[in-house]
């Protein structure tokens, strides 16, 4: 069964199209992730499947039925974890999880349990009476969560949960996730950490100026970049480095710089032997190589390769 | 269900946040008694009374003419009042127009007729309430001596001696004084303040990132709205509720004896202003309108007489500004009520409070249903 289907979803603000006829379909018990960079469309998908946005075009299904028609149907079966923090900051975590799992019509000592459960669930039992105007940014982001879990949804869309967090919290999301999926849950993620989806997903969408342009597991991803290999330069400075002339050597396909660690990244086709003059320009122009490294192909490679641009620019 | 749980929320929500608790509670408290006895010179029961001039023309005979002049003889010897008769060939009714006079009286054997300036209504009720006591004891004595003549010479006898002005207490000596005006001019723009509330009920979901959440929830967006409003109105209503107390235990304020009746006023009040705010609220898309409420609820504080009154003669263009502030509306009905009784003044002005408010929630539900999201 199809959890959650698309069918030429498309938004339009204004001119500018954010959603570009979006086909998509999600099987129970998947956990899809969603990678594209900023402004590709996801969020702007997920608040359309979410009903805080309507579409301009084409149709949204879960579990079968028609979003749009049959809301409260759709509603019930969906939990959102929202990019920016959905929480009240002066109620309590507890009062928070019990205010929206109270929008799910769920009542007294039941409503009392499930709130409870989810709180636990994301390790915020003991902060069940705080207020999260004094929790760290880990705990909030776990409270949001918590906040979307606490009805049972077969659907849980979680837009970018662990941005800005330490390491920890991060763990304990990603396991929590897991927890979900292995209690039945499908699960839509979305992040900028490659990693993350990485670990997590069984079946990746890049997304991209609202567009999906390649969808699979992550096995299937990778190997359509067999023909590419990804070459690391690591320089002692970025100051002399003509990007143009790099260019110009037979076989590369995309170039870009990573300013922070002073690395330059280059996609070239793998049959093309290529390494020697890239070098040898590099020396040529004055720059000191520090360490040259070729990355297996991993989702980034895919990434980088299929729109041209680091994931995180 | 979910409406009452959302305006659970609200509530809760609202009592938790100090900084508006205390800008709705203690903030009038302190500007009535800054304001009230600051002001108390302003305020002197004997000034309006002073230069009260009551145009009187008399064509009734016997005993209603004989006791009507004992009663006009008697106030105007004691009082600031004074009553001219009227000299032919003048309109009473255009002496009043025109702001000559307060009041215009015609006593006739068909009973006694009370032209009031609209402009001067404090005036014209003091007027009101004397003639009234008037009345009620004439007609007293009238009826006592169809049966027991011996009793009616007495209790004529004993209208003579009677001070009106202190007869007629409700109006006279009940002059607001600063402090009983401050209580209900601060109370009546508190009821205004729940436009503010109103404004940010739909922004602040939106600001806390929840209207995410409210949107996907299964509500529909007419609780969301009811929801918010119903927890508004509660919370502005408990505000007003402390204000109307504290004054008059604490500040010994008076408030008459139709509490009930001055609450109902107040709860259409904070309606209208609740749906004023949130209908400014969707007409700015999501903007901050704070600001705009703000000075709209100034504008009307000011014109409305909430932080120096008013006169009831502004006359001109000023006048007829400040009587498109719903506090003046307010202000005005509530001091019928304290100080005349007049309880009729309660209808209209709920009336058009609730009228605007059907109009403001109407147009902000219909841009509700409209917007995405919430
Ligand atoms: N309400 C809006 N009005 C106009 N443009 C919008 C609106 N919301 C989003 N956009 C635009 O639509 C595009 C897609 O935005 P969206 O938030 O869906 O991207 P995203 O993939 O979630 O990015 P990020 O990774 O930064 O969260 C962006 O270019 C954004 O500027
Ligand atoms: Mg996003």
């Amino acid at each position: 069964m199809n959890v959650l289907e698309l069918r030429g979803l498309t938004k339009k603000f204004g001119d500018f199209i954010a959603v570009d006829n979006m086909s998509l379909q999600i099987r129970e018990g998947e956990i899809f992730g969603f990678l594209g960079s900023n402004g590709a469309g996801k969020s702007t998908t997920i608040n359309m499947i979410s009903s805080l946005l309507r579409p301009s075009g084409g149709e949204i299904r879960i579990l079968d039925r028609d979003a749009t028609k049959q809301t409260r149907f759709a509603k019930m079966n969906l939990g959102i974890v929202p990019q920016d923090l959905a929480i009240y900051e002066d109620m309590t975590a507890f009062e928070n999880v019990s205010f929206f799992a109270g929008l799910y019509g769920l009542r007294g000592n039941d409503l009392k349990e499930r709130v409870q459960e989810a709180l636990e669930f994301v390790g915020l039992s003991d902060k069940a009476k705080s207020f999260p105007k004094n929790f760290s940014g880990g705990m909030k982001r776990r409270l949001n969560i918590a906040c979307a879990i606490a009805h049972k949804p077969k659907l849980i869309i979680m837009d970018e949960p662990t941005v800005g967090i330490d390491p920890q919290s991060r763990n304990y999301i990603l396991t929590s996730v897991r927890k979900l999926n292995d209690s039945g849950c499908t699960i839509i993620y979305t992040s900028h950490y490659m990693e993350e989806v990485e670990e997590i997903c069984s079946r990746i969408a890049i997304v991209d100026h609202g567009k999906i342009i390649a969808e699979g597991t992550k096995e299937q991803l990778k190997a359509t970049i067999t023909d590419v290999k990804d070459i690391r330069i690591e320089l002692k400075s970025l100051d002399a480095l003509d990007l143009e002339q790099l260019k110009s050597i037979p076989g590369i396909r995309v170039l870009s710089v990573q300013q922070d660690d002073n690395m330059v990244r280059i996609q070239s086709d793998a049959a093309v032997d290529n390494l020697n003059r890239i070098l040898k320009q590099l020396i040529d122009s004055g720059m000191e190589i520090r360490a040259v490294e070729e990355q297996a192909p991993n989702l980034e490679t895919v990434f980088l390769t299929l729109t041209g641009r680091n994931l995180r620019d | 269900m979910n409406t009452l749980s959302i305006a659970w929320k609200e509530m809760k929500h609202d009592f938790r946040d100090f900084r508006t608790m205390i800008f709705l509670l203690a903030f009038p408290i302190l500007l009535m008694l800054i304001l009230g006895f600051a002001l108390t010179n302003v305020f002197n029961g004997d000034v309006s009374v002073d230069n009260l001039k009551v145009l009187v023309k008399n064509t009734s005979t016997g005993q209603l003419s004989e006791a009507y002049t004992a009663f006009a003889k008697g106030v105007s010897g004691q009082s600031g009042i004074t009553f001219d008769d009227l000299k032919a060939g003048v309109n009473g009714r255009e002496e009043v127009e025109q702001n000559r006079y307060a009041d215009y009286i015609e006593v006739s054997d068909s009973g006694i007729h009370l032209y009031g300036s609209s402009r001067s209504p404090i005036e014209s009720n003091i007027v009101q309430g004397m003639l009234s006591s008037f009345a009620d004891k004439y007609n007293a004595a009238a009826a006592v001596e169809q049966q027991d003549p011996a009793k009616a010479e007495l209790i004529i006898a004993a209208t003579h001696q009677t001070d009106y002005i202190k007869d007629t207490a409700i109006n006279a000596d009940r002059q607001p004084g600063s402090i009983d005006y401050y209580a209900i001019a601060m109370t009546v723009m508190i009821g205004m303040w729940g436009a503010m509330t109103g404004g940010s009920l739909i922004r602040s979901e939106i600001v806390h990132g929840t209207a995410a959440r409210l949107a996907a929830a299964p509500v529909r967006k007419s609780e969301i709205f009811m929801g918010k409003v119903l927890g508004s109105v509660v919370l502005n209503m408990l505000c007003v509720f402390v204000i109307v107390m504290f004054s008059k235990y604490v500040f010994k304020a008076y408030w008459g004896n139709h509490l009930p009746l001055i609450f109902l006023i107040l709860l259409t009040e904070v309606i209208m202003s609740i749906s004023l705010g949130l209908f400014i609220s969707y007409m700015m898309k999501g903007e901050p309108s704070g600001g705009i409420v703000m000075i709209i609820v100034q504008l009307a504080s000011f014109l409305g007489g909430a932080y120096f009154p008013m006169g009831d003669d502004t006359g001109g263009f000023l006048g007829s500004v400040t009587n498109l502030s719903p506090i003046r509306w307010g202000n005005q009905a509530l001091t019928e009520i304290v100080y005349n009784n007049a309880l009729t003044a309660a209808l209209p002005v709920m009336l058009l409070n609730m009228g605007l408010a059907v109009l403001f929630l109407g147009a902000a539900a219909m841009m509700m249903h409209r917007k995405e999201g919430i």
